[in-house]
């Protein structure tokens, strides 16, 4: 098995699972979802192209900087016509970082890592004015999709490095694998697998998340003072 | 439940109100941990604790069942316009825990005894006031909160040494007006802080001493245990 990694990070990003008329939510984590749509615009696929085989990769994520979240009131009107959109609230996450993974086979996620360096169309984390910043693919490696996010290199900046404590422990989700997930286990399930992008028809199958243990990395640069919030994830 | 951090501003007035009385303090960290905020339930209770790590820097951690909004206590003695506080979901963390695991951990408690007043009569409580004492008070309690200090060798005279520090032991005295009657009073409050390293016996029984807190004066910045990793 290989992993395709990337690296999402961005002032802001936003990934909704269930959201409804006018208050347009995020998870504290990206979507499988929003994830696989990036993967296939990149590719070049427009909204009505089948995606199951997309929909097939294990997906998981490491949250490297967890962000804030920020809401967003948003009072639009429309340029060509000066029409009132509805006024909606819009959650985004700003500042965050995550290691995003997609599992499967070989070939297709050198496909899609070619993509995603020079992608089709637009690339953005969620939403469109949430374009990525710095680079987006960490490339493929071959190995498992939990030992590649374990393994990934902690991915935020020397300032933020500097704020955390001397070990710092990365919360890590990821699709459960064969079947449900076991009791003792911390699950939950959300409705984030794309059946359909097209906006005729969106439409969106379950997914069981588990959560794993924490990654725990050694952090140098951080300051000596005992962190108390460095074992609940996401430093 | 939630864990939260506020950075308190140390140059503006209200924060010096708030460390000065602890009933200010539990009131505002009441008023921003939700409408509920005052009772005891089966999950657990508000919780608070200054920490002074660095010369300028104030924390104050606080555990809430519910999700706070410290808003208000920012306005008057933090930063406003900058995001000066953390919460984060603690029950992920809380689930983690499990027996044999090692923390450093930190807790400022309010260490007494109750004298006996004669048979049948409600004993006076009595803070342990020598350094020995709050020490034993603190590790012949350790069980039953569900971890244990281990203990680093054995010194010279046999006393076994171990990884537990005690520091900023001092006396709180402040002001308080009873709701019901009116009345005014004085409250003193014997506080220490612990530090040093865990190791966990009875995960469930350290959960509940996480969120419901450790000994008496709880609502006065006592009783809350936070745990880092080693």
């Amino acid at each position: 098995m290989s992993v395709l990694l990337l690296r999402l990070a961005a002032p802001l990003q936003a990934w909704g699972d269930s959201s409804r008329f006018t208050r347009r939510e995020t998870r504290p984590e990206p979507t499988k979802s929003g994830v696989l749509g990036l993967l296939a615009a990149a590719q070049g696929r427009r909204r009505t192209d089948p995606v199951e085989d997309l929909a097939a990769l294990r997906f998981g994520v490491r949250v490297d900087q967890p962000g804030r979240i920020i809401r967003d009131f948003q009072t639009a009107i429309r340029i060509s016509d000066g029409a009132v959109m509805p006024l909606s609230y819009r959650y985004y996450l700003s500042d965050a970082v995550f290691v995003a993974g997609v599992e499967g086979d070989a070939e297709l996620l050198r496909g899609l890592d070619e993509a995603v360096r020079a992608p089709a169309f637009p690339l953005y984390l969620g939403r469109r004015s949430c374009p990525p910043a710095g680079r987006l693919s960490l490339g493929v490696v071959d190995t498992d999709l939990e030992s590649a996010l374990r393994d990934a290199d902690w991915q935020v900046s020397r300032a933020y490095r500097k704020e955390q404590g001397q070990t710092v422990h990365l919360d890590l989700l990821a699709d459960a694998s064969g079947g449900l997930p076991t009791d003792d286990q911390d699950s939950f399930t959300v409705r984030d697998v794309p059946l359909s992008f097209s906006s005729e028809r969106r439409e969106y199958g379950w997914r069981d998340v588990v959560r794993l243990a924490p990654v725990a990395k050694d952090n140098p640069d951080g300051h000596q003072r005992e962190d108390f919030f460095a074992a609940l994830g996401g430093a | 439940m939630y864990l939260s951090r506020v950075l308190l501003n140390p140059s503006r007035r209200g924060t010096g109100r708030f460390l000065a009385s602890p009933q200010a303090m539990h009131a505002v960290v009441l008023a921003s941990c939700g409408p509920d905020a005052g009772g005891v339930d089966q999950a657990g209770r508000v919780l608070w604790r200054v920490d002074r790590p660095e010369k300028h820097r104030i924390e104050l951690y606080v555990v809430s069942p519910e999700p706070p909004d410290f808003t208000g206590l920012i306005e008057q003695a933090g930063w406003p316009t900058r995001a000066t506080w953390d919460a984060a979901d603690y029950d992920p963390f809380l689930q983690r825990i499990e027996a044999g695991q090692s923390w450093r951990f930190r807790l400022t408690a309010n260490p007494v005894r109750s004298v006996s007043a004669g048979e049948g009569k409600r004993g006076k409580v009595t803070p342990h006031l020598t350094r020995r004492h709050q020490e034993e008070w603190f590790v012949s309690r350790c069980q039953h909160w569900g971890f244990e200090i281990p203990t680093r060798g054995d010194e010279a005279d046999g006393e076994p040494v171990r990884a537990l520090e005690l520091s900023g032991i001092g006396l709180a005295e402040f002001g308080r007006s009873d709701p019901d009657s009116g009345r005014r009073g004085r409250v003193s409050v014997t506080r220490v802080t612990y530090r040093g390293e865990l190791t966990v016996t009875d995960p469930d029984v350290l959960r509940r001493a996480l969120t419901s807190g450790i000994g008496r004066a709880k609502a006065y910045g006592c009783g809350l245990l936070t745990l880092a990793p080693t």
